[in-house]
């Protein structure tokens, strides 16, 4: 039984439509990645499926069964503006917040210093939100949402505002709560991280799924376009090559960026290259998520 | 249930370990202090003046006999009137006070402004020929630097004994001429105290109402300020946890119902609080022997409270509080920034004003059309009905059907706001128009 499955979901905002048709699975152990530009629909979904609001026709189902209240102590949310109350002390709002969602004061209390320290943290304990840099007021959202253990949580855009180390300390943690077994939907609208942390994903655009499965399956079905070429000497002839849309300049490192629409072209670029001495780096790039992302939804939204 | 005691818990501690308020409240308990401590002092400057010279010379050229009568007359008052104090503590102690000596003989007035001027005596009569009309009894002037009006009381009616004897020349007996000189007092009573009190008719029912009108005017005014202070706080409250975005975490670990009513019950608390500091202030300053003897001064006596107003006062205080409560939840849940708050809060708060001022202004006309009416509006029978009970008559059924229609209100406000407040706390930006609240409203479901 999947822990989340929205099927066919219709969300009706004052007169426009903020969801259409959605559906998806997340599995135990599973980030579900959903994309979309701003006002796609993502936070939406979102409070769907926490159960704030209700989709006007389609369902949710947890573990099978529909909305009840006990998922409040199930399920985890780091919402998108995440905020905290910025003068109450830290160990007493999240300890609170950890008897909302149905802990002992004990337990609570446990589990804040178990996730102050994996944060490296334990110094802001007595602080207040206010006093905190926003990438350790960051942290302490996210510590608000699995604080009490959540075997489904929702994190909206979890890395935004965060420096490089931090990024890399969250996205372990994130992996450590997969591989848990937690089920989490991610939504993000940078594609790296996407790229890194989930199986699945749905893009969304203007509140339609637009493309959604596999990640592996839906860089398959894109075509490679670009091919990454370096030589010692320069190379001359290339455009002569059938399929070749657009040769880069090399660069410092004197490589070649060659855009093309045929894949048989990257095989004869190849051999123009071996003909006129060593190879030093040849690849057949696969599309970024990026790249299909702003085909699919689109660079001007 | 459970939850409920931690937001409860959580509203109340984060409240009272607030600096600001802290020193809010301890700023006001000074005050309060230092309030209650005033008419002391006023005694305590007035007492110096008391303590003056109650010595009193007599001036007189022709009229001899009559000064003789004034003096008896206004010894004999003197000696009436401590002998009452005796027996009822009722009455103003300050007659001690103003205990006068007259000087053993007579002097010439030069002699005896003399004596005003260094401040040996008080001051003197002086009995002078009339200028006009007939010349038989004198005109009475009482010379002295400082102005008493109990003095000059005692004189007044020691003079009039004194006129109404040489008149009569002696026809009365001396216990007509003391009737004569006893003040007549017109009471004023209800007639529910009287059907109250026909066993045992009450000495004086006017001044026992002097507490009750204290009393309902203090009741008000805790009624009004608590009101606005509380709800403002509960409506920032809410309206801060919505722009903070902590609401989002809130609203998806407990139903928006516990939410709202643990603010409400947390505030609520803290409201008590305040109110009991500022309560023991007053029940010490009231206990110290020398505030009750302040307070007998205004003739005022605590155990002239009536239990009802206390009574009434508080449940109405606790049911007005709900309602409005309610309504303060509701309106901080529809704006998204503190900013916005006090523009939305003002529909409620002229309604508190409202309550208010309409209690206020009835005050001495408790049982007026507009009083009987409003005890019937739950907005304003936590002020009105309580001015009827304490000043006025209302019949126990009233005060019912008033309970009555207060606590329905308070079920329909509260069902009402607890929706407004499930649909509010999600609506960010500007803040919605009542249709397109209603429209949205109705995708909730509670």
């Amino acid at each position: 039984m999947k822990p989340l499955v929205l099927n066919q979901i219709i969300k009706h905002y004052a007169g426009k439509t903020a969801v259409d048709q959605l559906s998806l699975e997340v599995e135990a152990g599973e980030i579900y990645g959903l994309l979309g530009a701003n006002g796609a629909g993502k936070t939406t979904t979102m409070r769907m499926v926490l159960g704030l609001i209700y989709p006007d026709e389609g369902e949710i189902l947890y573990d099978g069964r529909p909305y009840r209240k006990e998922l409040q102590h199930k399920m985890g949310y780091l919402p998108e503006e995440r905020g905290l109350y910025p003068k109450v002390k830290i160990s007493d709002q999240l300890v609170y917040l950890g008897q909302l969602r149905g802990m002992t004061h004990k337990d609570a209390v446990q589990s804040l210093h178990k996730w102050l320290e994996r944060f490296d943290a334990m110094e802001y304990l007595d602080k207040r939100i206010e006093e905190l840099s926003k990438g350790n007021q960051q942290k302490m959202g996210f510590i608000a949402a699995v604080i009490h253990h959540p075997s489904i949580l929702i994190l909206d855009e979890a890395f935004s505002g965060l420096d490089p180390v931090n990024v890399e300390m969250l996205k372990e943690v994130i992996q450590e709560l997969r591989d848990d077994g937690t089920a989490i939907l991610f939504s993000t609208h940078r594609m790296e991280h996407v790229e890194e942390l989930c199986r699945n994903m749905t893009i969304l655009r203007r509140s339609k799924p637009v493309l959604q499965g596999n990640l592996r399956d839906i860089k398959n079905t894109y075509p490679r376009e670009k091919v990454v070429l370096r030589t010692a000497h320069p190379l001359s002839g290339l455009s002569d090559i059938e399929g070749i849309v657009h040769v880069e300049p090399q660069d410092e490192n004197g490589r070649y960026l060659i855009h093309i629409n045929q894949e048989q072209a990257a095989q004869q670029i190849l051999q123009l290259a071996m003909q006129h001495g060593n190879v030093e780096q040849f690849e057949i790039k696969e599309p970024t998520l990026n790249e299909i992302f702003i085909k699919v939804v689109g660079n001007n939204e | 249930m459970n939850k409920l005691g931690h937001v409860i818990n959580f509203t109340y501690r984060n409240k009272v370990k607030n600096k600001s308020f802290r020193w809010t409240t301890l700023t006001l308990a000074v005050l309060l202090l230092v309030g209650l401590n005033v008419p002391y002092f006023i005694q305590l400057f007035s007492g110096n003046n008391g303590e003056d010279n109650m010595k009193i010379g007599i001036a007189t050229s022709s009229y001899n006999e009559i000064a003789t009568q004034i003096q008896q007359a206004a010894q004999k008052q003197q000696t009436l009137s401590s002998a009452a104090e005796d027996t009822a503590t009722n009455t103003s102690s300050q007659a001690k006070d103003t205990q006068l000596q007259w000087q053993a003989k007579a002097e010439s007035e030069s002699v005896l402004r003399q004596q005003v001027e260094d401040g040996s005596i008080g001051g003197y009569l002086l009995l002078q020929k009339p200028t006009t009309g007939d010349v038989a009894f004198p005109t009475v002037t009482y010379v002295s630097e400082k102005n008493n009006a109990t003095i000059q009381n005692l004189l007044q009616t020691a003079t009039q004994t004194a006129k109404v004897q040489y008149i009569a020349e002696g026809k009365l007996t001396n216990t007509q001429l003391e009737q004569i000189g006893t003040p007549v007092i017109v009471n004023q009573t209800s007639i529910d105290d009287l059907n109250k009190n026909s066993t045992e008719p009450k000495e004086n029912p006017i001044k026992s109402n002097t507490e009750n009108y204290i009393l309902v005017y203090l009741l008000m005014i805790l009624f009004f300020f608590s009101l606005t202070i509380t709800g403002n706080m509960i409506a920032s409250e809410i309206t801060a946890e919505k722009s903070s975005r902590v609401m989002e975490i809130l609203i998806s670990s407990l139903s928006p119902l516990t939410q709202m009513f643990g603010k409400i019950i947390g505030v609520f608390l803290v409201g008590l609080t305040q109110i009991a500091s500022y309560g023991i202030v007053i029940a010490i300053n009231l206990s110290l022997p020398y505030y009750q003897e302040v307070l007998a001064g205004f003739d005022l006596h605590v155990s002239n409270l009536s239990l009802n107003v206390v009574g009434f006062g508080l449940l109405y205080y606790v049911l007005g509080y709900f309602l409005y409560a309610t309504l303060f939840a509701a309106i901080g849940s529809i704006v998204s920034r503190t900013e916005d708050l006090g523009q939305a809060i003002a529909p409620i708060t002229m309604l508190t004003l409202a309550a208010f001022y309409i209690g206020i202004f009835s005050i001495s006309n408790s049982d007026s059309l507009l009083m009987r009416i409003s005890s019937y509006i739950p907005f304003f029978s936590p002020t009105t009905v309580i001015v009827r009970i304490g000043l006025g008559s209302m019949p126990i059924w009233e005060i019912a059907i008033s309970i009555a229609i207060l606590l329905i209100s308070i079920l329909f406000f509260g069902w009402l706001s607890a929706r407004i407040y499930r649909t509010g706390v999600l609506m960010y930006g500007k803040r919605p128009t009542l249709k397109e609240l209603r429209k949205a409203m109705k995708s909730y479901k509670l």
